[in-house]
């Protein structure tokens, strides 16, 4: 998970890329692409089962029984069985899917605009803003990514609303770099400067030019911090600093069920294969698009 | 110009550069300090709760709170805290009433242990593999391959934790399940099995990260070699694979050193997880501990102490690479 | 070679052959505690830190009877062999002190000690004043005005009002070495390092937030209590599946708490569980002044919609159903209400109170001492009010903010009608009193809710100037009831305590306390 901050090897693409047919480019390797089709798909599905989980949970995920408690995978209708509160496992799986989607996605959009809008900025306007802006990310960038998301959070006492604050806080140093570096090698670059000669104003200079050959490495930088969050995120409500219960969320689930984990250790390792599942599926989408987008970060 | 006098300017040249970058990181450590400092007050509650049984009165929580310098201007906290860290002094745990430093110090020898045996182990693993999947690139053995790091950074470590705990400690019984050493971390050591045995679960776990990270950048690094073309011309000219593979092998491996050295700056700040899983009584644990029972000192320590870590390691991960290759300079 | 060379070589070969020949015997026993507890003085970690550390290095003027399992745990002679109030004035204690007690380094117990220790955690001019142990130990020692000399076998304690409950207040309050105090130059840090009481095990050596090592103290005061086995090692394990899983791994003997859930594995792993009655109340105190719950009708339809069989059912056993403060095992019980599971009533007095739905919100927390498993238990509270008409909210804390909340009070936090924080009932004041007084109102004291009930206090009052322990007790069990009737909490459960001991450990005799003697453990190596 500390793949977040990974220092960055950016090497900008020639504007060439952005020649006519590159979407096409893009879409004919993805095409082909059976690996990351298929992990798509899985997310498609999770993504799908997550928005309808109140039509296709066959149970209520907080309806409590007694006796039904922590059943095996399999037992009568509970076909993942059941937790030790004898709620049914597939429903909370799924309904938990919404939570983990949430915490994986929100935090990665919010830095995304945060972190984008401050690279963009300090890249297209140089000098001391830049200076400001990237010295202040540096700063963050001193903390490793794990322990700042837990030290924030840990610090603000825990809860959803805190763990996407902590996230997307940790977030924002490492897109705000790429952008900025993105956007300092592309303002240099001939037709930015003919743009600029030929009396366009800034503001569509960033418009046309800049944001279009920025946003492609940003984007798939975000893309791969999705499965960072998403295990993050578990991490942060496995130590009791995240979802708060009874919402149905799998590092919650992971943790509560731990105690179980004598009784039913399958039924235990459910929730921690779908962050593993979910996680894995973004990682190599995320890894096919860099492929097919030919961007390397 | 001799050769020996381009030497020297290269010299120069390298000592300034290494100057401007420790220089550079001067700002870097105030801001990190004041983030140590400020983090705390995002706190709710009153961290003197902890200090006193559930049925103590708000006066006796205000008592303490003033015999701490709760009670005075943040900045003034903030200074005084500062001018005492500089000289090492982090003040005293708000739990056990020991120096900070020293709780911190011997915290952070024991997540070194674990941290520095899962980067070799990660490192020696993934150097091979990703040699292979560099060499095969492209192939159905690259393929698999990477699937093999992509599995290393997908994994949630706390519970695959979980899972070895069971097989290899309830089940199996041949590890230990948790703590450092049957008589505590003060008479751990590695060159007794009867120690050393406490530290391979945690050790697996924590490489699960940086195997795949580093298993990733030495496919990049072997794969981007092979595709050079004077490597084209040299097959061309009849030179034996395996001597191919060891120019690879010998241009990515600074490379590859530097992502390892990464790495462990990374594990001895971001262990918590898993020592908390293992009760390894490293900082991981010591912060866990610390939120947990608002410790205020021991937090801004540990976090300070981490951070600043985190800052040399990388600077020594950045001077060391730009000496072995001064191609590669980090901006 | 040199001949000293030879000797030391002949002396380490023959020491390290002699060494198995007399193994020491070992107790590992794994505590819920965060952190090794306090064992300079006053213990921290709740009272979990006084089970294990206070009651093992220290005694008290008065201590607790922990040798039966078949009663509730009583006072019984400690470091003072007889104590009783001065008949001219009702305020004056005196405590006659055993004879020929000495501490672990040599320190002779007598009157100036037994004074110095209680004026220590007093008094702020004491030499080896003790500021946060001074804090921890308010509650007990507010009423105490001070102590005095009377010769050098009798000590005579002031209280500021007549308080029959002095002898509860003094039996935690432990006796430290004078001796080795001085000899640390009264410097807490420096007498961590050595320090020294009178209790039946010595310190022997800490790894700092790891675990604390005692060795048996065969001069123990008391013969029946010295170790069967030579050394105790505490080790803090706040996870339930780290020490069920250090247990079945052999890290340890003697695990705390084991959970429900792995309860069966441990057993079935030749692992022994044992439980008992103690009192102990997981409950939730309510907020007398904002509705719904400053109706009693509210209150008593809350408790009849709770089906504590199932609850129990749920916790695997291993706990009692809860319908009033005390466990009915308890001597203050007496005879108090019953609120069976009826839904069909609890909706109705809903009704008649005019709030159905009803929201109500609770602050719990994700831990913390005594709390069992505080997020399934306070799940299923929720799902069991919400099927009669509550709207259940719950907040979830941990346990630092929770204990934050408790200590400011309904007035801070209006917006919870209920705490979810779980308390020892061992002794009146703090098992009963602070939740009804109105001297207790927060932050004042644990009268989180300010519940309020004149016939309460004049029984109290009455209480506090009854120095006679029977008549006393028939008050108490007056209070317990108009309490009950009242329902003046949110009764769900008592905590059975379970304890898991490997089969290489036996003798133990688990008493209906908070506290429990390890020293009659014997360590029997195999097993049986």
């Amino acid at each position: 998970m500390t793949d977040a901050t990974l220092r960055v090897e950016f090497a900008a693409q020639p504007a060439a890329i952005r020649v006519r047919g590159y979407w096409g480019t893009v879409g004919r390797r993805l095409r082909y692409d059976y690996v990351t089709l298929f992990f798509l798909a899985v997310i498609l599905m999770i993504v799908f089962a997550a928005i309808a989980a109140p039509l296709i949970a066959p149970f209520d995920p907080n309806k409590t029984s007694m006796a039904f408690r922590l059943k095996p995978i399999g037992f009568r209708d509970f076909r993942l069985g059941t937790d030790e509160l004898g709620r049914d496992m597939l429903s909370r799986l799924i309904w938990g899917g919404r939570m983990s989607l949430l915490m994986g996605l929100v935090p990665v959009v919010v830095a995304t605009a945060i972190g984008g809008t401050l690279g963009v900025i300090a890249g297209f306007v140089g000098g001391k803003l830049n200076m400001l802006i990237m010295r202040t990310m540096d700063i963050f960038y001193a903390f490793p990514s794990v322990l700042l998301a837990i030290a924030i959070s840990g610090m603000m006492g825990g809860g959803m609303y805190n763990g996407l604050i902590a996230l997307s806080m940790v977030f924002i140093p490492p897109l705000c770099r790429i952008a900025e570096t993105a956007t300092t090698q592309v303002r240099h670059l001939d037709f930015v400067e003919a743009a600029r000669a030929s009396g366009a104003s800034s503001g569509s200079i960033i418009l046309h030019h800049v944001v279009g050959n920025v946003l492609a490495p940003v984007l798939i930088y975000a893309s791969s911090l999705i499965s960072v969050s998403v295990l993050l995120s578990a991490g942060l409500s496995f130590l009791g600093l995240g979802v708060e219960p009874p919402t149905p969320d799998w590092g919650l689930m992971l943790s509560t069920l731990r105690q179980a984990i004598y009784v039913q250790p399958l039924v235990c390792a459910l929730p921690g294969a779908a962050i593993f599942i979910t996680s894995l599926s973004f990682n190599l989408v995320s890894d096919g698009l860099r492929h097919a987008m030919d961007v390397r970060i | 110009m001799t050769s020996s006098c381009w030497h020297a300017e290269f010299k120069k040249l390298m000592w300034a550069y290494a100057g401007r970058r420790i220089i550079y990181a001067v700002p870097i450590a105030i801001g990190v300090t004041v983030i140590c400092f400020g983090l705390v007050f995002l706190a709710p509650g009153d961290p003197m709760v902890n200090l006193l049984p559930p049925d103590a009165s708000p006066a006796d929580a205000a008592y303490l709170r003033k015999l701490y310098g709760f009670d005075q201007p943040v900045p003034v906290q903030y200074a005084k805290w500062l001018l005492r860290a500089v000289t090492g002094d982090l003040g005293t745990s708000l739990q056990t009433g020991r120096p900070v430093i020293s709780e911190v110090g011997r915290a952070l020898s024991n997540t070194i242990v674990i941290s520095l045996g899962a980067v070799l182990l990660a490192f020696s693993l993934a150097f091979v593999l990703g040699t292979l999947a560099g060499y095969y690139a492209g192939r159905p053995a690259d393929r698999a391959l990477t699937a093999v790091s992509v599995v290393g950074v997908s994994v949630p470590n706390y519970w695959l934790g979980m899972v070895l705990i069971i097989v290899f400690s309830v089940e199996l019984g041949v590890l230990p399940a948790t703590g450092m050493g049957s008589a505590g971390s003060d008479t751990f050591s590695l060159f007794n099995w009867e120690q050393a045995k406490y530290a391979i679960l945690p050790v697996i776990t924590l490489s699960m990260v940086p195997l795949g990270i580093i298993m990733r950048n030495t496919r990049a690094a072997i794969a981007e070699v092979l595709a050079n073309d004077f490597v084209q011309t040299l097959r061309a000219k009849g030179l034996p694979e395996t001597m191919v593979i060891r120019h690879a092998v010998r241009n990515a491996f600074p490379q590859v050193l530097a992502v390892m050295g990464l790495q462990f700056g990374y594990l001895v700040g971001g262990s918590i997880l898993i020592e908390t899983i293992f009760t390894w009584p490293g900082t991981g644990f010591l912060l866990s501990k610390a939120i947990l029972t608002r410790d205020i000192p021991v937090l801004q320590g540990a976090i300070l102490v981490l951070a600043m870590c985190f800052v040399a390691t990388n600077l020594a991960v950045d001077l060391l690479q730009t000496a072995i290759d001064p191609r590669i300079r980090r901006a | 070679m040199t001949a000293e060379f030879v000797a030391a070589a002949v002396v380490l070969a023959a020491s390290t052959v002699a060494l198995p020949a007399k193994a020491e015997t070992v107790l590992r026993v794994a505590m819920t505690a965060g952190d090794i507890p306090d064992w300079t003085g006053q213990p921290d970690q709740g009272f979990e830190g006084y089970r294990f550390v206070g009651w093992s290095l220290y005694d008290a003027l008065i201590n607790w009877d922990l040798s039966r399992s078949d009663v509730e745990a009583g006072l019984t002679p400690g470091l003072a062999v007889k104590w009783g109030i001065d008949p001219a004035n009702n305020k004056r204690w005196v405590f006659e002190l055993r004879k020929d007690v000495k501490f672990h380094d040599d320190c002779k117990l007598d009157a100036d000690l037994v004074v110095w220790n209680i004026q220590r955690l007093i008094d702020d001019k004491t030499p080896g004043f003790n500021p946060v142990q001074y804090s921890r130990h308010r509650s007990r020692s507010i009423n105490v005005e001070r102590a005095e000399k009377i010769d050098d076998g009798k000590v005579a304690i002031y209280t500021k009002t007549p308080d029959s409950f002095l002898p509860y207040n003094v039996s935690v309050w432990y006796m430290i070495s004078k001796c080795a105090m001085e000899k640390a130059n009264f410097d807490n840090a420096l007498y961590a390092k050595a320090p020294a009481g009178t209790g039946p095990y010595k310190f022997d050596k800490v790894v700092p937030r790891e675990r604390l090592e005692l060795t048996k103290n065969a001069d123990y005061w008391n013969p029946k209590r010295v170790p069967k086995h030579d050394r105790l090692v505490l080790i803090p394990m706040p996870e339930a599946t780290t020490r069920a899983a250090a247990l079945l791994a052999g890290q340890v003997d003697f695990i705390e708490a084991p959970s429900p859930d792995t309860i069966p594995r441990l057993k079935s792993s030749g692992m022994r569980v044992i439980t008992l009655p103690y009192p102990h109340n997981w409950h939730y105190q309510l907020n007398f002044v904002e509705p719904p719950f400053n109706d009693v009708r509210v209150r008593r339809a809350a408790n009849h919609a709770l089906n504590r069989a199932e609850m129990v059912e749920m916790l695997g056993g291993i706990a009692q159903e809860g319908y009033a403060t005390y466990p009915p095992n308890a001597k203050l019980y007496g005879n108090p209400v019953k609120y069976e599971y009826d839904p069909a009533k609890a909706t109705a007095l809903l009704k008649e109170a005019g709030c159905h739905p009803c929201a109500i919100t609770f602050a719990i927390s994700t831990s913390g001492s005594g709390q069992m498993q505080p997020l399934p238990m306070n799940e299923l509270v929720k799902a069991q009010l919400e099927a009669v008409g509550f709207k259940v909210k719950l907040d979830v804390m941990d346990w630092n903010t929770l204990l934050d909340v408790s200590f400011k009070g309904r007035e801070k936090y209006p917006q919870y009608n209920g705490i979810n924080i779980s308390r020892a009932t061992q002794d009146p004041p703090n098992g009963l009193l602070r939740f009804v007084m109105k001297q207790q109102w927060s932050p004042n004291g644990g009268n989180w809710g300010w519940y309020e009930n004149q016939e309460i206090e004049d029984i109290v009052a009455e209480a506090m100037r009854t120095f006679d322990d029977e008549i006393r007790d028939i008050l108490m069990t007056k209070v317990h009831e108009i309490a009950s009737r009242e329902a003046i909490m949110l009764f769900v459960t008592h905590d059975l305590n379970p304890r898991a001991l490997s089969p290489r450990v036996h003798g133990f005799v688990q008493a209906q306390s908070w506290f429990q003697d390890l020293t009659p453990i014997t360590i029997v190596e195999g097993g049986k």
